[in-house]
C-alpha cells in the first residue's frame, strides 16, 4: 500500500540522481579516457581549430577588417594587371600586324611599298637601278644604304619591306617597273585612306577595341588593298581580329613583368 | 594572481563553493606549469558529476561516455587559456555542456534511451514507497516505467529548458551558477525553470500525489 504523501516534480527528478554507472564503468572510462588523452597530446592541431579558437576569443572586429583589406588588395591586384594588358595590347598587335603585313606583303601591298620607294628614292636622289651591286658580296652593305635612305619615323617592318622592294627594283628593274606602272596606273583599284578610315569608324563600339586595331593598321597606309577593298578588308579584319584576341590571350601580366605564351 | 579578488566577480556563492574554487585553481596552476598528471585529479573530481549532467541531457549512458571523456580532452586542450575568470567547475561544465548541445544538435533525429539502472537506495527508497507498495519484480517493472516516462518528459523539453532543469534539480546548481554557465541572466534561468516545472507536472500527473 503506498505511502499517500505528497510527491512533487522535485522528488521524482531527484530520482534520476540514483541513476548512477557503477566502479566498473569508471575503469573503462579512465583507461579510455587516457588513450585519448594521450592522442590529443601528440596529435597536431590543425590551423582551423586555432581559427575557430581566435573567434572564439572574439576577434571578429579585427578578422572583417584583415578581410576587407584581403579583399581590396586581391581587387586591385586583378584589375591593375587588366589595365596594364589593355594598355600593352597595340604594341603587341603592332607587332602582329607588322608580321601579317610581312606575310602579305608580296601579294597584295606592293602598290603603295612601290609608290613609298618610288617616292622616297626621288626624294633622296637615290636611283632605284642606278648601281649594281653583287648581291652576294654587299647585301648588308647594300641594305645599310637602302636603309639610311629611308625617314626615320617609318616602322621597322615598312623599312623592311622598303629595303627589299628597293633592293629588287636594282636587281630586276625589267620585271618591277612594269608591274609597278600597271599597278600605279589604275586608280580605281586602290582605295583611299580616309574611305578605309571611314568604314573603321563605322563599327560598332562593341568591338571598339578589336576594330580600333585594325584601324591603327589601315592609318598605316598600307592601302590601298587589292579588288575587291572592302572584301578583302572585311576578311583581313576578321582574321586580324581573331588573330588579335588570339594573341591577348597569350599576353600575360604579372606584376610589372609581362610575359608571352608561344 | 589574487585568487579571492578573482573569484568575488563569479557566481560562487557559498564559502565551500569559493574554496573547491581556490584548490581546483591551484591544481589547474600546477597543470599549466607542466605537471600534466595533476590534470588527473581534477578528472576524478568532476567525472561523475560531468557524466551526470550529459546523461541527464542526452539519456544515452554511452553518448554521455563519449562526451564527457571529450569534455575533459577539451578542458585539457584549454587549459592554458583559463585564466580563472570564473571558477574552474563552472569553466568545466561550460565546456561539457555545449558539446553535449553540439551533439544533441547533429543528432536531433536520432535519439534512442540507454538509461543506467535507478538505485531505489538511500533517500530514493522513500519516495518510491510513497509511489508505491509493490514489491520485487513488480516494484523493479514499475520503477523501470517511472523512469522511462521522466526521461521521455525530460526529452520533449527543449535543450535550454532541459539544460535548466538538469542543472537545477539534479545537479544542485544555484541560479546564479546555471545564468554564469549557461551565458544568460538569472531571470531567464528562473523563467525557464518555472515553464519546466509546469511542463512536467503535465506530463507526469499521473505519478505524482498532492
Amino acid at each position: 500500500m503506498p505511502h499517500h504523501s505528497k510527491v512533487s516534480v522535485e522528488d521524482l527528478l531527484r530520482l534520476k540522481r540514483a541513476e548512477r554507472p557503477g566502479p566498473e564503468f569508471w575503469t573503462n572510462f579512465e583507461g579510455e579516457l587516457r588513450q585519448r588523452q594521450l592522442t590529443a597530446l601528440v596529435q597536431k592541431r590543425r590551423w582551423w581549430h586555432e581559427l575557430s579558437t581566435l573567434m572564439q576569443r572574439r576577434i571578429y572586429l579585427p578578422a572583417g577588417a584583415a578581410a576587407i583589406l584581403a579583399f581590396t588588395l586581391v581587387a586591385v591586384r586583378y584589375s591593375v594587371p587588366n589595365r596594364i594588358a589593355q594598355d600593352s595590347i597595340p604594341a603587341a598587335v603592332t607587332a602582329r600586324v607588322d608580321s601579317a603585313v610581312e606575310e602579305l606583303a608580296p601579294t597584295e601591298i606592293p602598290v603603295s611599298i612601290a609608290a613609298q620607294v618610288l617616292g622616297s628614292s626621288e626624294a633622296t636622289g637615290v636611283a632605284p637601278h642606278a648601281t649594281h651591286v653583287t648581291p652576294a658580296a654587299s647585301d648588308s652593305f647594300a641594305d645599310a644604304a637602302i636603309t639610311a635612305t629611308i625617314p626615320a619615323d617609318v616602322s621597322p617592318s615598312q623599312r623592311s619591306m622598303n629595303t627589299s622592294l628597293t633592293r629588287l627594283s636594282q636587281s630586276e628593274p625589267a620585271f618591277l617597273e612594269p608591274l609597278l606602272d600597271e599597278r600605279l596606273n589604275a586608280p580605281v583599284r586602290a582605295q583611299p585612306a580616309s574611305i578605309a578610315q571611314a568604314e573603321v569608324a563605322s563599327m560598332t563600339a562593341s568591338t571598339s577595341s578589336k576594330y580600333r586595331l585594325i584601324a591603327r593598321y589601315v592609318d598605316r597606309s598600307l592601302s590601298p588593298a587589292p579588288t575587291p577593298p572592302a572584301v578583302v578588308r572585311e576578311r583581313l579584319a576578321r582574321r586580324l581580329g581573331d588573330d588579335i584576341n588570339d594573341d591577348i590571350s597569350r599576353i600575360g601580366v604579372v606584376g610589372s613583368r609581362v610575359s608571352l605564351k608561344f | 594572481m589574487n585568487l579571492s579578488k578573482v573569484f568575488t566577480q563569479t557566481a560562487i556563492t557559498t564559502p565551500e563553493r569559493k574554496q573547491e574554487a581556490d584548490a581546483d585553481f591551484a591544481v589547474v596552476k600546477q597543470v599549466q606549469a607542466g605537471d600534466v598528471a595533476a590534470f588527473d585529479k581534477l578528472i576524478v573530481k568532476y567525472r561523475e558529476r560531468v557524466f551526470g549532467v550529459i546523461y541527464n541531457l542526452s539519456a544515452n549512458r554511452e553518448d554521455a561516455s563519449d562526451l564527457s571523456q571529450e569534455t575533459f580532452i577539451k578542458a585539457f586542450q584549454a587549459i592554458n587559456r583559463f585564466q580563472g575568470n570564473c571558477s574552474f567547475f563552472t569553466w568545466l561544465y561550460k565546456i561539457a555542456i555545449n558539446t553535449t548541445l553540439s551533439h544533441l544538435r547533429k543528432n536531433r533525429m536520432r535519439s534512442f534511451f540507454s538509461l543506467e539502472k535507478l538505485n531505489d537506495e538511500g533517500g530514493n527508497a522513500q519516495v518510491i514507497d510513497q509511489l508505491t507498495d509493490k514489491r520485487g519484480a513488480d516494484r523493479d517493472a514499475y520503477l523501470r516505467e517511472l523512469q522511462e516516462k521522466l526521461n521521455e518528459a525530460l526529452q520533449k523539453l527543449s535543450i535550454p529548458h532541459r539544460t535548466v532543469i538538469t542543472l537545477f534539480e539534479i545537479d544542485g546548481l544555484s541560479h546564479a551558477e546555471i545564468a554564469e554557465v549557461m551565458d544568460c541572466s538569472e531571470g531567464t534561468v528562473r523563467s525557464r525553470l518555472h515553464y519546466a516545472k509546469q511542463f512536467l507536472q503535465g506530463e507526469l500527473g499521473k505519478y505524482l500525489r498532492s
